[in-house]
């Protein structure tokens, strides 16, 4: 084996020349007592969590390299989790026995569900979390963990060895090497770093690294990727500055209380462990023009937001807010941060005005008229996830109240749906070093690569979600391919199927797959989804199995508004769709057989949730079928599109197949620019290629593959 | 708030629901893909016509046409009468013939109905099988690629499907450009504007509505511009009954420099003789391109006479060489006028150089477009001397002045005429008004379902669909274009 440190020019050149220093390779790779792995992941945050419990929980032994153990769990910006769309992938998480959710339901001091009107496909599971006990909790956890070990180094290098044969990508990834030149080896290796590729910290017009100083080892990462052929992208984002509890006048300003009863995140919760009562409100305030003044007339002392680097298309900070929506008034939520924590955060504040300033505009904001913004020292407690800013802080003498980032990311149409690396097998990354932003996505990318780096060492078949099948399956496709060139945050609006996908069904759609093809789930958990998946069914067919007149049914519930003029019959199902009925009220009417459906709450709020989206389900279960068998329909992977002769394409649509390498029919037609006449081509191709293999069977194909190897690395050079 | 809520999926889903339960063979299996329907036979003067169906819901269709229980034998050509579903009203006897799956073209359940070939009736048709619940107009080589994923068509078959497939993408392209470049083009792409902005706003209240502050009444703003949506699109649907104004037949489009008697072969190509007549002297539209409906060699066309191309003249001339090539580019058939004894000109040269030799390029399986280049004049031509440049693509020589060489053109015409109108690839305009109405219709009926719900998701999922059939005209509809707006319209994110 060799080391990828600093000489990848090297490296390309022997592949290039198609002469791999076997012997050299091989007498490394007797080094005596390496450690061995099945699986490492680099990076404690929450990607790099739950892909590590993933892979563990899958069976792989498994590595977590992180700066500083003490780190791990470490929310490193807002203190809360879910919201809107985001709620949906942390239940979707739980559903394959993810971490976050069910540290949250122990870590939580608020919690609220949101868009409680809008509809249950909708709603937005949210909690205000603890900051110090979702950190405790999660380390619990993780410690605990069986098959996990936890190591404090950093990783300088990534091993590479000759590609297999059977698959594509120019190498293997087969270990890494940590600054103290000391190697590990593992089967698959998962990359979660963060925003710490080449991060910057930019406060006015100061500008710091934010990795390490000195010996630069994530600037070395960040070259092996590049050297190895990743596009690399840049993107920025922000964070407020804390202000002290105790300094902020509470009595004048909106109270939000939280809900009563909370809902927990986790499926296999039936509470949370705090009481509404002894939880923590959130308040409201509002920014007004002063704050406008301020932000304008200092806009010469911002780099951050004068920079070209692509920030999103959203209001990120206070200060896009003001440019972009003058004259207007900005909600600011004043969050806390935790049960015994006297710190609050200005949810809405994120600015990169210089230090002096910021207090300037935030004592202009009604309530914070004498907020105090917090110490430097307090803030290292704070800081994103590079691990070492300490040094740095210490280093420049920094103050650090709110600032921006700014760091790499890599193009994720470079990585397939399992979130492997098209260039480098066993290579996985996931979260924001894909160019996402957000706790919940990193965690669901955690779930996704964990898994399927233990699949990848089991040599089993990748576990892929459709987007038909989750919001993880709408980020991870919208990612590979489309790319992104903002911040990607989930959106409901992003989901087709929305009506489908809803918080509340996600362990029918995930919990059983998770368990029989990827075998991430516990054996509880998977027992509690079939049995809750079995006892809906058999509601779902009662409900549609008793009849009665409208007018009979509006003697039994008089409450329901339904038309008494309709002479055919009303099925149960359809009156369980009106608003004002419940499974309570439909079991007191018909006690026998719907009263058992009532036992468990849980079942009673989804039954009604099923009938309310019945008629509309069945219209969309048509289309989702029809996405289904285009998903069905699989391009090989050794394709390689810019040369293939097979296949009639024109060149504009063969370069952004190169890019994106789509798996399936389904997601190359929905590749801008790749026209219906191309997926047809694709299709014959397809169907051809089938026919060939089943035809030839399992012949060596290790020529070809090292040739299709050569080919992309002079296309690199 | 349920009442006929999803009237449209909850019936292609149970159909009249007691009827449904009893539903033996061509019953649409739930859950299984949509039933396409298509014109199968060119357009133009013919016996018969051919409309075919595939998918879970042909027999299903096959007996709302026929008024019938039962289906007909299966691979057996039975004589029926189809109605209406809607009004009863007869549409024609007809032949039909059920195919049910797996043993037919694209392997699903198939049905053919053999009618009489008259625009009236195959107009009629389409437009009752677009009214029924589970079927849909089908896209470009729909047909095709469904026998090709059933395993039904060998591969040598699916040489030409992809040809095909972008023959008809053009075509229909060709097709849509022609209705968008009208009035009701112009009232589809101003409503689709209307709701995708409406759609955008709701999603933006789902999405950021409570995390961020959106102005006060939004919701209320997207409720009447829907409801505004709802009465402009309702009133147009009445109105469409009373006749379309939707352009039939070939578009042959006559073009080339100025002078170089377009218009002479326009106003009816010789001076006694009439193969070509002037079906009714409609006098075209407010365009300055002059077009009439004749009947040409038997076949129904749409003769434009366009001005003439050229360069640097005043700007209302401008206007009308800029329309010109705007319908250059929708023509099935472009004849391309020259002075044969002008050739030398540039005005003659440049359009040799970007018109005929940029059509000419085209091969053939990449663009149904065709061109035929006359050289007028001929007379002044013989009197000269030698024949026009060597150099020259195949042409014909003709003489409007002395009708020589008019029955070649005419020979000729028919010819390319034949090929265009009986290539059912060439895109329909019956089947692009069942299109049309089957798309405003099903945005309608997705707009009263808006109104009905009152669980904002439901509400949003009704505006997608509604949005979902605009942008089956228009074009356009995707996600990102929702979220341009959003961001664009509203202060969100943190």
């Amino acid at each position: 084996m060799f080391y990828f440190r600093g000489c990848g020019r090297w490296v390309a050149a022997s592949f290039t020349k198609q002469q791999f220093p076997l012997a050299r390779l091989s007498s490394d790779s007797a080094a005596p007592r390496t450690p061995h792995f099945d699986v490492i992941v680099i990076g404690g945050g929450h990607a790099g969590t739950e892909a590590a419990t993933a892979a563990a929980r899958c069976g792989s032994r498994t590595l977590l390299l992180t700066h500083r153990v003490d780190t791990i769990g470490q929310m490193s910006c807002n203190p809360s989790f879910g919201g809107i769309g985001k709620g949906h992938l942390m239940r979707e998480v739980d559903a394959l026995d993810g971490l976050c959710s069910r540290i949250c339901d122990q870590s939580g001091v608020h919690y609220k569900v949101l868009n409680r009107r809008k509809g249950p496909a909708v709603w937005g599971l949210r909690a205000q979390i603890d900051r110090k006990l979702y950190k405790q909790n999660m380390q619990k956890e993780i410690l605990n963990t069986p098959l996990l070990t936890v190591q404090e180094g950093a990783v300088e290098d990534l091993i590479l060895t000759e590609p297999e044969p059977e698959h594509t990508g120019k190498c293997r990834v087969s270990g890494v090497v940590l600054v103290d030149g000391s190697t590990v080896y593992a089967e698959s290796v998962i990359l979660t770093t963060g925003t710490f590729l080449r991060g910057m910290i930019v406060i006015g017009l100061e500008m710091h690294p934010a990795g390490r100083l000195g010996d630069h080892p994530s600037i070395g990462l960040a070259q092996t990727l590049e050297k190895l052929g990743f596009v690399v992208g840049r993107l920025k984002t922000g964070t407020p500055p804390r202000i002290a509890k105790d300094s902020i006048n509470f009595s004048i300003l909106n109270k939000q209380t939280p809900d009563n009863p909370s809902v927990p995140f986790s499926f296999t919760n039936e509470t949370v462990w705090i009481k509404p009562e002894d939880q923590l409100p959130c308040y409201l305030t509002h920014t007004n023009p002063r704050v406008d003044e301020i932000v304008l007339k200092n806009l010469h002392l911002n780099s951050h937001v004068k920079e070209t680097t692509r920030g999103p298309r959203y209001c990120p900070s206070i200060e896009s807010k003001v440019l972009r929506f003058p004259n207007r008034l900005h909600q600011v939520w004043l969050e806390p941060e935790g049960m015994d924590s006297d710190l609050i955060y200005p949810q809405g504040l994120s600015v990169t005005l210089p230090a002096e300033l910021q207090e300037k505009m935030i004592t202009c904001i009604r309530g914070l008229e004498k907020a105090k913004v917090i110490q430097p020292d307090r803030v290292l407690l704070l800081l994103p996830r590079m691990e070492c800013n300490g040094a740095i802080l210490a280093h420049h003498n920094l103050s650090l109240p709110g600032y921006g980032v700014q760091y790499d990311y890599l193009d994720p149409r470079q990585i397939t749906p399992s979130l492997e690396t098209h260039l480098v097998q066993r290579l996985f990354f996931a979260g924001q070093i894909n160019g996402t932003t957000g706790y919940e996505e990193a965690a669901a990318q955690g779930v996704i690569a964990g898994i399927n780096a233990s699949l990848r060492v089991s040599r089993k078949p990748p576990f892929v979600v459709s987007r038909t099948e989750g919001y993880i399956g709408v980020l991870i496709d919208d990612l590979t391919t489309l790319g992104t060139s903002e911040p990607y945050r989930m959106f409901t609006s992003r989901v087709e199927f929305r009506l489908s996908l809803r918080p509340d069904n996600a362990d029918i759609r995930l919990t059983l797959r998770g368990y029989k093809d990827a075998g991430c789930v516990s054996q509880q958990r998977y027992e509690r989804a079939c049995w809750m998946k079995s006892s809906l069914e058999e509601g779902i067919s009662v409900l549609k199995f008793i009849e009665f007149s409208s007018s009979k049914w509006k003697n039994l519930i008089p409450e329901v508004s339904i038309s008494t003029s309709r002479s055919l019959p009303v099925r149960a199902l359809d009156v369980l769709k009106y608003e004002e009925v419940d499974m309570d009220s439909l079991a007191k009417a018909v006690p026998e057989p719907l009263k058992k459906y009532t036992k468990c709450r849980e079942l009673a709020e989804r039954l009604k949730i099923e009938a309310t989206y019945e008629s509309v389900l069945f219209h969309q279960l048509q289309e989702i079928k029809g996405v289904q068998q285009d998903e069905a329909l699989q391009l090989p992977k050794d394709i390689d599109y810019l040369t293939i002769r097979d296949v009639s394409l024109s060149h504009e649509v063969r370069e952004k197949l190169h890019f994106s390498r789509p798996q399936t029919i389904g997601a190359a037609s929905r590749i801008p620019g790749v026209t219906p006449a191309a997926i047809i081509n694709l299709l014959r191709f397809v169907k051809t290629t089938q026919q060939r293999q089943a035809a030839m069977n399992e012949s060596p194909k290790t020529d070809q593959c090292l040739r299709d190897a050569d080919r992309l690395q002079e296309r690199q050079l | 708030m349920w009442r006929g809520l999803w009237t449209l999926a909850a019936q292609a889903a149970r159909g009249p629901r007691r009827l449904c339960t009893r539903r033996s063979s061509g019953a649409p299996a739930p859950g299984s893909g949509a039933t396409i329907f298509a014109l199968s036979s060119g357009q133009g003067r013919c016996g018969i016509a051919v409309i075919r169906t595939s998918g879970p819901s042909s027999g299903h269709a096959l007996r709302i046409l026929t008024a019938a229980r039962d289906l007909p034998p299966a691979r057996h050509a039975s004589l029926r009468l189809l109605s209406d579903p809607r009004s009863g009203e007869p549409l024609d006897r007809a032949l039909v013939l059920w195919f049910p799956g797996p043993r037919s073209f694209t392997g699903e359940d198939c049905v053919e109905f053999h009618v009489h070939g008259g625009p009236a009736v195959v107009s009629g048709v389409l437009q009752a099988l677009g009214s029924v619940p589970g079927l849909r107009p089908a896209e470009a080589g729909e047909f095709t690629r469904r026998a090709f994923a059933n395993g039904k068509l060998n591969l040598t078959e699916v040489e030409g499907l992809a040809d095909l497939i972008h023959a008809e993408t053009e075509a229909q392209r060709r097709q849509a450009l022609r209705q968008l470049d009208g009035e009701l083009g112009h009232l589809c792409c101003g409503w689709a504007e209307t709701l995708t902005k409406a759609l955008a706003h709701v999603e933006a209240y789902i999405d950021f509505g409570e995390d961020d502050n959106l102005e006060e009444g939004v919701l209320e703003q997207a409720d009447v511009e829907v409801r505004a949506l709802e009465v402009a699109l309702g009133a147009h649907l009445q109105d469409a009954r009373r006749g379309q104004r939707l352009r039939s037949g070939a578009h042959v489009v006559v073009t080339g420099p100025p002078n170089a008697g377009k218009s002479s072969l326009g106003e009816g190509a010789g001076p006694s003789r009439k193969p070509v007549s002037i079906v009714s002297p409609e006098p075209g539209t407010t365009r300055d391109v002059l077009e009439t409906p004749v009947d040409l060699a038997g076949f129904p066309v749409l003769l434009s006479d366009t001005a003439g191309l050229r360069e640097g003249v005043g700007p209302v001339e401008q206007e009308g060489v800029r329309r010109a090539r705007d319908r250059l580019e929708q023509a099935d058939l472009i004849l391309a006028m020259l002075d044969a004894s002008d050739l030398a000109s540039p005005s003659s040269c440049n359009f040799l150089a970007t018109v005929v030799a940029s059509v000419g390029a085209q091969s053939p399986s990449d663009s149904s477009q065709r061109l035929l280049l006359v050289l007028n004049k001929s007379d002044l031509l013989s009197r000269k001397g030698p024949g026009p440049r060597p150099d020259l693509p195949p042409h014909l020589l003709l003489s409007c002045l002395t009708g020589e060489g008019l029955d070649g053109l005419l020979e000729a015409l028919r010819k390319e005429l034949a090929a265009v109108c009986g290539d059912p690839s060439t895109g329909s305009p019956l089947l692009t008004r069942a299109r049309h109405q089957h798309h405003l219709q099903g945005c309608l009926d997705a707009l009263s379902h808006y109104k009905q719900s009152k669980d904002l998701a439901l509400a949003a999922e009704a505006l997608r669909v509604a949005r979902g059939h605009l942008t089956q005209l228009t074009g356009g509809g995707g996600t990102e274009e929702i979220l341009d707006i959003i961001f664009r319209d509203f202060c969100v994110g943190k």
